[in-house]
């Protein structure tokens, strides 16, 4: 079914973005994993996206023309960037900045760096790339990162970077035979809950001729979940079950350490 | 050992926290005080979000002043009627205090109004201390009397209306300086991350001149509280008690503090009140530093998805 449905969107994408004339080329892609649980020992995971090229030129395919990119992406988020200004002598958060629509987590795998693969990268119907986060977002009024070009936009990119939340390492995909290729993804601690997107696009000669999407969810599972949709849905309820927590705890501290 | 927090959604390790929370506890034990002013700090040094550790703190001082509450009861050293309108008036100020951090957090104020209120609170009360016990230690070396206790009725607080006697403190005093101690210290507490303890002790013993061995079981009596109703009025708002890394913190708490506790008899008073107040000095200048000294980097973020209960 899911894949049906992949299909359909597939060959709307065919119909409607009209990216290339001939269709001979396609992508299959399958993750290893839906759900990436999240419980009290995660500390990050890897996942395996793998697939195929699918082409009558197989010529061309032996030749290596063609190259796989694969896009991961968060669900988008809004953002707040405050710079620390000296006042008084003192470091304050002084101006600020806001973006809509950020991803809140982006990754970029592909076996060579994007503007090998094609040097209008940024040009075309997709944008892709750190450095292009926020230009194909054709929504009136937003305030994406690519409007407000400065340090605010910068600094934004640099610290998702350190916070291994952007991500865009050469390398990341392999292809193990001209058709077959398999990426790695590294997924942090820290990373966001929630469904992320997957979607591959097909290159040959700096254009996208083809894509293929899929997603996973990142899911607290267990113990994690039950205490995270308390906290969230039953505040009032979860605060009077910490105390108790605290008493029980400081209540029992007390009794067996009178004993000894 | 890792740990997934599910509130600061942050991996951290077990027995980091565990041993924070014994070295704490152990000071704390020794000391007298709740630890809450070291605790909290410890936390954001460890990069658990300002927000977390503050609610998180309040939730784990419920634990270490129910125990320590316990043992005076026992002793018969808390003033009920008086700890009841301290409280009265940190309910109010904890609901304020409460109300100030969720705003002073969408203005992206909150870490720098906790770093500061730490450095003013710290630095004044550190110095205080410091000076004062040593002066102790001074005239106990000279085999000085001690002075005696001011009778309490000579300061413009005791000529204040709407007396009430509390027979326990052997005071005849007016309520309005004890609700609006009660209500500052409950700010603070919401604040702060603290019981407030080291604020609201010798508050009582100088400004109230409550008698030093009812003080600390009555100061307990009231944190249990403040800082229950701080913890659950956090998480109905701002989502931001972590109940995980709470645990952690109070069990290695609670068994810190009892090893403190069997340290602090063996030190007199007044070298324990000397060292305690270089501590928070230590503390307040570590803090200080911070804010003066050029940040590593200018800039910080902060999404709408970002831990911390957004």
């Amino acid at each position: 079914m899911k894949n049906l449905f992949s299909l359909l969107i597939l060959s709307v994408s065919i119909i409607f973005a009209n990216l290339s004339p001939a269709k001979a080329e396609s992508l299959q892609m399958g993750i290893s994993v839906d759900q990436v649980p999240v419980d009290s020992s995660f500390n990050g995971a890897e996942i395996v996206i793998f697939g195929s090229i699918e082409t009558t030129e197989q010529a061309a395919l032996f030749r290596g023309e063609y190259d796989v990119v694969i896009r991961v992406e968060g669900a988008p988020e809004d953002v707040i960037i405050r710079k620390k200004d000296r006042i008084g002598g003192i470091w304050i958060n002084n101006e600020a900045e806001s973006y809509e629509s950020v991803p809140s987590f982006y990754a970029i795998l592909s076996a060579r760096p994007l503007n090998l693969i094609s040097n209008s990268i940024e040009l075309g119907p997709v944008s892709l790339g750190i450095n292009n986060l926020g230009k194909n977002i054709p929504v009136e009024g937003q305030k994406t990162l690519i409007m407000n070009p400065g340090e605010f936009s910068d600094a934004l990119r640099r610290l998702r970077i350190e916070q291994d939340l952007f991500s865009e390492i050469p390398g990341t995909l392999k292809q193990l035979s001209p058709s077959l290729f398999r990426a790695t993804l590294s997924i942090p601690a820290n990373v966001p809950i929630g469904e992320h997107k997957v979607t591959a696009f097909l290159f040959r000669n700096g254009e996208i001729l083809n894509t293929n999407e899929s997603s996973f969810k990142i899911e607290k599972v267990g113990f994690e979940r039950w205490i995270y949709d308390l906290a969230h849905e039953q505040g009032l309820l979860y605060g009077i079950m910490a105390v108790l927590m605290a008493i029980f705890t400081g209540w029992a501290a007390n009794a067996i350490f009178r004993k000894n | 050992m890792s740990i997934y927090l599910p509130i600061a959604e942050m991996s951290v390790n077990i027995f980091v926290l565990f041993g924070m929370g014994a070295a704490v506890g152990f000071l704390s034990g020794m000391f007298g005080v709740g630890g809450g002013f070291l605790m909290t700090p410890l936390l954001i040094f460890y990069n658990i979000p300002p927000a977390v550790a503050v609610a998180t703190e309040a939730n784990q001082i419920v634990a270490s002043s129910f125990s320590g509450a316990l043992a005076h009861f026992r002793k018969g050293t808390v003033d009920v009627k008086l700890g009841v309108m301290l409280l009265i008036g940190g309910l109010i100020g904890s609901t304020l205090g409460v109300y100030i951090f969720s705003s002073l957090r969408s203005a992206g104020q909150l870490d720098l109004i906790i770093s500061l209120l730490y450095v003013v609170f710290l630095g004044a009360i550190g110095t205080l201390m410091t000076i004062e016990s040593l002066n102790a230690i001074r005239k106990s070396k000279n085999n000085d009397a001690p002075p005696k206790r001011k009778t309490g009725h000579d300061s413009w607080i005791h000529k204040l209306p709407f007396k009430v006697r509390f027979r326990k403190s052997k005071l005849y005093l007016s309520v309005i300086p004890i609700l609006v101690l009660g209500m500052l210290v409950g700010i603070l507490a919401a604040i702060m991350g603290v019981g407030g303890g080291f604020i609201m002790v010798p508050a009582m013993i100088y400004l109230l001149r409550v008698p030093t061995n009812v003080v600390i079981g009555t100061s307990l009596f009231q944190i249990i509280f403040v800082t229950s109703y701080t913890t659950i009025i956090q998480s109905a708002t701002n989502q931001t008690v972590d109940v995980v890394l709470a645990l952690i913190l109070m069990v290695g708490g609670v068994i810190g503090a009892q090893f403190g506790a069997a340290a602090g008899h063996k030190l007199k008073g007044e070298q324990l009140r000397a060292l305690l107040g270089l501590l928070v000095l230590g503390v307040c200048i570590r803090l200080g530093y911070d804010l003066v000294v050029t940040p590593t980097d200018l800039f910080n973020i902060i999404g709408s998805m970002d831990g911390g209960g957004h």
